[in-house]
C-alpha cells in the first residue's frame, strides 16, 4: 500500500515532468504568431477593469488649460486637428482641451479624422485577425505574439512618432482589451497621445471606411 | 460505502468507459491550446486570477499537462497518477469559473480553445454550464480514483 502511493506520486511528477518539457519544445519549435515568452508578457498585464488608464499626465506636457471642460469623456476634433496639415491657415491654433489621460477612448468619427489626417493606426489583434483584413495602413502589433517587441521597433523605425504625436489603436471592439493593454505598452515608452478606437475594427468595416488584406 | 456499491463502481466496463471518455475529453480539451497557446494566455488573463508572470508558463505546460494525461488515461497507462492530475486541473478550473461567476465578471471559458465574441449575458450562461460539466467530470474522475485504488485488505 505504502509502496503503491509512492509509485503514483513518483508517476504524477514525472508526468508534470513530461508536459513540461513537451512544452518546451513545442514552444521552441513553433512560429512567432504561436510563441509565448516564458518570462512573460511584453505588455502589463495588471488592470483589467474596463476604462482607460487614468496615469495623469504629466507636468509641461500639458497645454495652459484655457478652460477647463466641465464634463469628461471623449473630447471630439482634438487630436485630429492638430495634426492637420495646413498650418497657414490657422492663424491661432486653438489649445488642444486638456485630456485627463494619455491614453483615451475615441469614437468612430473621431478615429477617421485621425484616418485622414494620416495618423498611424496599430492593429492589436492576433495576426491572422489582421491579416483577414484591417485598417488601411495599420501597423500590425499583436499583443499576445511573441514578437510584438519587433513589430513596434520596425513601426517607430518607419514613422518615428515623437512623443506627443497621435497614435491610433484598435482591436475588434466590444469589450476586447487589447487595444487598451497595447495602449499600456506604449505609454511606458513615454507616447502620450494614444487613441484607443473604441468600437475597433467592426465598426471600421460597417462604415465602410478603408481596408487591406493580407499579411503585414 | 456498501459493498454492494462499492462493487458496482468498481465495474471493470464503467471504468473503462469512463477512463477512455475523460481521457478524450482532455485530449479534445488539450489539442487547440496547444495549436495557439497565445490565445489560451489571454483566456487565463479574462480569469484575472493568475499573476502576470506565471501567465505564460501556465499557458504553455497547462495543455500539454491535460494532453499527457488524456492520452495516459485513453492508453491505461498510469491511470492512477493521470487521475490525480485530472481531479486537481478539474477542480481549480470548477474554482476558477466559480469566483468569476461569483464576481460576476463575465469570461470566455477557454475550456476548448477561444470561442466566438458573445455578449456577457451569453458568457455568464456559459460559464454556469461548464461549471456543471467540470462537476460532472470531477464525478466520473471520483470513481477512476476509486476504481484505480489498491484493494483494500479485507
Amino acid at each position: 500500500m505504502l509502496h503503491d502511493s509512492r509509485s503514483t506520486s513518483i508517476r504524477i511528477l514525472a508526468l508534470a515532468g513530461l508536459a513540461l518539457l513537451a512544452a518546451l519544445l513545442s514552444n521552441r519549435l513553433a512560429s512567432p504568431a504561436r510563441r509565448l515568452a516564458w518570462a512573460g508578457s511584453a505588455v502589463p498585464l495588471s488592470p483589467a477593469s474596463p476604462g482607460p488608464a487614468a496615469t495623469p499626465r504629466p507636468e509641461g506636457i500639458r497645454p495652459e488649460p484655457v478652460a477647463q471642460e466641465p464634463g469628461k469623456g471623449p473630447l471630439p476634433h482634438s487630436a485630429p486637428s492638430r495634426k492637420s496639415p495646413p498650418p497657414a491657415s490657422i492663424a491661432t491654433p486653438i489649445p488642444e482641451p486638456p485630456s485627463s489621460s494619455p491614453v483615451r477612448e475615441v469614437s468612430r468619427d473621431e478615429a477617421w479624422e485621425a484616418f485622414q489626417a494620416g495618423t498611424p493606426f496599430l492593429d492589436a489583434r492576433r495576426g491572422a485577425e489582421f491579416a483577414e483584413g484591417h485598417v488601411a495602413g495599420a501597423w500590425s502589433t499583436p499583443v499576445w505574439e511573441a514578437d510584438l517587441e519587433d513589430r513596434l521597433l520596425s513601426f517607430k523605425a518607419a514613422r518615428r512618432p515623437g512623443s506627443e504625436d497621435p497614435i491610433v489603436i484598435y482591436c475588434s471592439g466590444g469589450d476586447c482589451r487589447d487595444s487598451h493593454l497595447l495602449a499600456e505598452r506604449l505609454l511606458r515608452d513615454g507616447y502620450f497621445h494614444l487613441l484607443v478606437f473604441r468600437d475597433g475594427y467592426p465598426a471600421w468595416v460597417a462604415q465602410g471606411h478603408p481596408i487591406e488584406k493580407g499579411r503585414p | 460505502m456498501k459493498p454492494r456499491l462499492r462493487q458496482a463502481l468498481r465495474n471493470r466496463w464503467l471504468t473503462l468507459a469512463v477512463r477512455i471518455l475523460l481521457g478524450l475529453v482532455f485530449i479534445a480539451a488539450a489539442l487547440p491550446k496547444i495549436g495557439d497557446p497565445p490565445a489560451f494566455a489571454k483566456a487565463i488573463w479574462a480569469y484575472q486570477l493568475v499573476p502576470g508572470r506565471l501567465l505564460n508558463p501556465m499557458a504553455l505546460a497547462l495543455p500539454w499537462l491535460e494532453l499527457v494525461c488524456g492520452l495516459a488515461l485513453v492508453l491505461g497507462i498510469w491511470v492512477r497518477a493521470a487521475g490525480v492530475w485530472i481531479a486537481a486541473l478539474l477542480l481549480s478550473f470548477t474554482l476558477a469559473l466559480s469566483v468569476n461567476l461569483g464576481r460576476r465578471h463575465p469570461v470566455d471559458c477557454g475550456c476548448f480553445g477561444a470561442t466566438a465574441h458573445r455578449t456577457e449575458a451569453e458568457r455568464l450562461a456559459d460559464m454556469r454550464w461548464s461549471v456543471l460539466r467540470d462537476a460532472g467530470l470531477l464525478l466520473l474522475c471520483a470513481q477512476l480514483l476509486l476504481a484505480s485504488a489498491a484493494p483494500r485488505k479485507p
